[in-house]
């Protein structure tokens, strides 16, 4: 195998004990999913080489950082990797134009990313003479991912890069990372334990620190398993890719297509046939035998039950269904279950709670489909 | 003129004296800090309590031990006779040594507490930008321990320049050679020279107030060191 | 315990207290000239046999530095000085209680403790193996003035000026030499005649030509003027005991 990530750890903590095993392809975002203290920070820093773990093997598009079987371990300084921290951990000493020279002069290959085209993307053209004390953590946090950028890595490495910042900060850099998502041609390793951020920027998603051991796919797949959903703790759901596919300006509404029917929701900017990824909570899915009539539920889709499976709330049921070719997720109360004599293969009706999805909330990606931008390229 | 030739020749010497030991002390300083601040070795505490010595014990003791070992059947004495170097005692770098084992804490903690306090974080950083280990010190130990090299090099200085006890037990008094001006000023008083004592003793008093002044303002927040 | 018996016992105690200063103790300190560290200790020694409940203290230094305190009023009662001059320059301030008295003559001897120093002359002083050579510092110490003296006298000062280490006193002059860290020194001949440095390479007299006489002189300060116990001890440096211990340190010859 000479492309993707190649990652086997045996972490071993007082009173700790993970295995990895994980392929990841070599292009897009993976999500390390998991509750604090799972092993997700110290998985990132082995694959850096921050801190050597015995016996580990980690190689990126073939080419090997880690080997002990053959005594091979690489410093981090010689590994053409990123990494981006909880806390931005600006060189103080240095301007922003300063910490970012800083990753350039020292880049790992040949400009790959052009510095102009990373600074545009991140919006730091204002900021390149300003001291990092004078920033917000916002600020910082953006200058940091550009400094771990310009370093030309083959891999980038982000270790909850949004957990220190509160929600204002969070939503002023989001959007950035969406781009870097969308215009990268590095895989990034992002770790998180906030649902909300895995879901919006992952492709590919390992979980950690479940009680069935690390589990890794594709996001949406893996979202639906219902095997899966304890790690995700109260709040399942999964994500559809959709298109936009309407506008309706008299009701503002948008339409937005998907392998399973349609989905209407506020207004949206995007022009038509624009890709849109949404995330849709189990809890506000609800399932009916017959179609309603008169019901103010704009959003009602037809599907079929796949499996059931109970949760941490003895009268709540988790509820895998299939609408076309696509998975979704419904929390629905045991005596409904009993009540509409519920099984595998039943015939449903899915109704998706208004407010849901008309206050915009969970339109989570705004996928612009092709690898436009400034900072394309490997 | 209040100063005389000897006295003028005990200045430059004293200066002379403290600014070789300030940067052979920033030579064999960084390194110790260095290894102080970063090291788990179980040798860490008893090179730590080693290096702080001189601060507690009375200049004596050191003055004693080391004219013992300068002498020649000390193991320092030995040393430099088999070199060539003859004895170290009464000799300008008898007194550089010396100064050097006095004023070490004076340089080495100031350096240690900068070096601690940037922490592991801008290193790693560092390297996961490709900035090898000598590089990483260079780019950024150095440019954010900055305040720490100017604190230890003041305090390394001055301490030198007000050493009395060490350079009294093997400096030998020679003028030019290891007269300081802290010797200086006590033959001056023996010799019931006052006047004499006066300018000098003055001069050095309001030198050191200066220097702790430009340390302690050039403190931004509060630090002991 | 009854309170009657606490009570009995702190009149027992009161009792003991007040009876104990009876036979009150005096005390003397005195300052002595760093040369008489030997012979000062054996003359306390005899005097205190006399005087088994007094204490005698005695502190060892330059004669120029005890000046200078006495001056600025050190608790000292008796100065014993290597040159009378000092003890005279405070008498002129008006702060002794006796007139300054000599009690010996000091010598000064080559001496080194690395090897035979009984055949060595001021001449050889000359040699490059002498690579060190210690003596009293001139400025304030009699021993150092008279070492100076003794070498121009020789016509060895111009070549031995450069290899000159100077001790802060007598005492630290003859530390430099018993270290080794200088081969060869000028110090006092009650210094040399003490058993530990006896022991040790030897010495050669310098004759007395060459310096001026070194008048080791004392005087009882202003602050014991009516002290009795002073008086005893300055008694008993007359007494013939004290006279013997002086003869066998080398000061001979006083008064």
């Amino acid at each position: 195998m000479t492309d993707g990530i190649r990652v086997r750890l045996a972490l071993r903590h007082e009173g700790f004990a993970l295995d990895v095993d994980l392929a990841l392809p070599g292009r897009g975002v993976s999500a390390l999913f998991g509750p604090s203290g799972c092993g997700k920070t110290s998985c990132l820093r082995a694959i850096a080489g921050l801190d050597r773990v015995a016996g580990g093997f980690v190689a990126v598009d073939g080419e090997v950082w880690q080997d002990d079987s053959r005594r091979l371990f690489l410093p981090p300084h010689r590994r053409a990797v990123g990494y981006v921290f909880q806390e931005p951990s600006l060189f103080a000493h240095l301007s922003v134009q300063g910490n970012l020279d800083y990753g350039l002069r020292r880049a790992a290959r040949p400009h790959a990313l052009d510095a102009a085209g990373v600074v545009a993307m991140l919006g730091l053209e204002a900021l390149l003479p300003r001291e990092p004390a004078a920033l917000s953590g916002g600020e910082r946090q953006r200058v940091a991912i550009a400094r771990a950028l310009l370093g030309q890595p083959r891999l980038l490495l982000m270790d909850e890069p949004l957990a220190a910042l509160d929600a204002a900060r969070k939503a002023e850099i989001l959007p950035y990372l969406s781009r870097l998502h969308d215009s990268l041609a590095i895989p990034l390793l992002y770790v998180s334990h906030a649902l909300d951020e895995v879901a919006q920027l992952a492709d590919q998603l390992v979980l950690l620190g479940g009680p069935h051991g690390v589990h890794s796919g594709p996001l949406a797949p893996m979202l639906a398993r219902l095997d899966l959903a304890a790690a995700f703790a109260d709040d399942p759901g999964v994500v559809i890719e959709t298109t936009v596919g309407a506008h309706d300006d008299e009701d503002h509404l948008s339409r937005l297509d998907f392998d399973g029917g349609a989905l209407f929701v506020a207004r949206r900017p995007e022009a038509l046939g624009q890709h849109l990824r949404y995330r849709i909570h189990a809890r506000d899915v609800s399932l009916a035998l017959d179609r309603p009539q008169a019901s103010s539920i704009l959003n009602v889709l037809p599907a079929r039950v796949i499996a059931m499976a109970a949760t941490d709330t003895p009268a709540l049921l988790l509820v895998r269904l299939q609408a076309g070719a696509t998975p979704l997720l419904a929390r629905i109360s045991r005596r409904s279950w009993k009540a509409l004599q519920l099984a595998p293969g039943s015939a449903v009706w899915v109704q998706i709670k208004s407010a849901a999805l008309l206050d915009g909330q969970n339109a989570i990606h705004v996928n612009t489909g092709c690898a436009a931008g400034g900072v394309a390229g490997r | 003129m209040l100063l005389t030739a000897d006295d003028l020749a005990a200045l430059w010497l004293t200066l002379k004296l403290a600014a070789t030991v300030t940067v052979l002390l920033f030579a064999l300083g960084t390194p110790l800090a260095w290894w102080l601040a970063r090291s788990r070795s179980r040798w860490a505490h008893p090179v730590a309590a080693i290096v702080a010595l001189p601060l507690v014990l009375p200049p004596t003791v050191l003055g004693f031990y080391l004219l013992v070992a300068f002498g020649p059947h000390g193991p320092v004495g030995g040393i430099t006779q088999a070199l060539g170097l003859g004895l170290l005692a009464f000799t300008f770098p008898g007194l550089v040594l010396a100064s050097m084992l006095y004023s070490l804490p004076f340089v080495v903690q100031p350096l240690r507490h900068a070096f601690e306090a940037i922490g592991e974080r801008p290193l790693e950083v560092a390297a996961t930008l490709r900035a090898g280990p000598l590089d990483r010190f260079f780019t950024v130990v150095l440019p954010l321990a900055r305040r720490g090299f100017v604190t230890a090099g003041v305090l390394g200085f001055a301490h030198t320049v007000g050493e009395f006890g060490v350079v009294l037990m093997i400096g030998g008094n020679i003028p030019r050679s290891t007269r300081v001006l802290s010797v200086q000023i006590y033959d001056h008083v023996e010799a019931l020279e006052y006047a004499q004592a006066h300018a000098l003793a003055g001069g050095l008093l309001l030198f050191s107030f200066v220097v702790l002044l430009a340390v302690y303002a050039g403190q931004p927040q509060r630090r002991s060191f | 315990m009854t309170v009657r018996s606490i009570r009995c016992l702190m009149f027992a105690l009161a009792l003991a207290l007040t009876s104990l200063p009876v036979a009150a103790k005096e005390s003397i300190t005195i300052a002595a000239a760093a040369d008489l560290k030997f012979a000062m200790d054996d003359i306390v020694t005899a005097f205190q046999q006399a005087h088994p409940a007094d204490q005698v203290q005695v502190i060892y230094g330059s004669s120029g530095k005890f000046t200078t305190q006495i001056e600025q009023g050190a608790p000292f009662d008796l100065f014993f000085a290597a040159d009378i001059s000092y003890p005279q320059a405070l008498a002129k301030a008006g702060l002794t209680a006796s007139a300054p008295t000599p009690f010996g003559t000091g010598r000064i001897v080559l001496w080194s403790a690395t090897e035979d120093a009984r055949k060595l002359t001021l001449q050889d002083l000359a040699k490059p193996q002498f690579r060190r050579i210690a003596i009293a510092n001139p400025e304030h110490a009699p021993y150092g003035v008279r070492a100076v003296q003794a070498l121009k006298a020789a016509g060895v000062w111009a070549s031995v000026k450069p290899r000159l280490v100077y001790g802060e006193n007598i005492g630290q002059t003859a530390q430099f030499v018993q270290s080794g860290n200088a081969q060869v020194g000028i110090i006092a001949l009650a210094l040399a005649l003490n058993p530990a440095f006896a022991a040790k390479g030897g010495y050669a007299p310098i004759p007395d030509t060459l310096y001026d006489p070194l008048v080791q002189g004392f005087v009882i300060t202003r602050r014991a003027a009516h002290d009795p116990l002073a008086a005893a001890f300055a008694r008993f440096i007359d007494a013939p005991v004290a006279q013997a211990i002086l003869r066998r340190y080398g000061f001979a010859g006083a008064h």
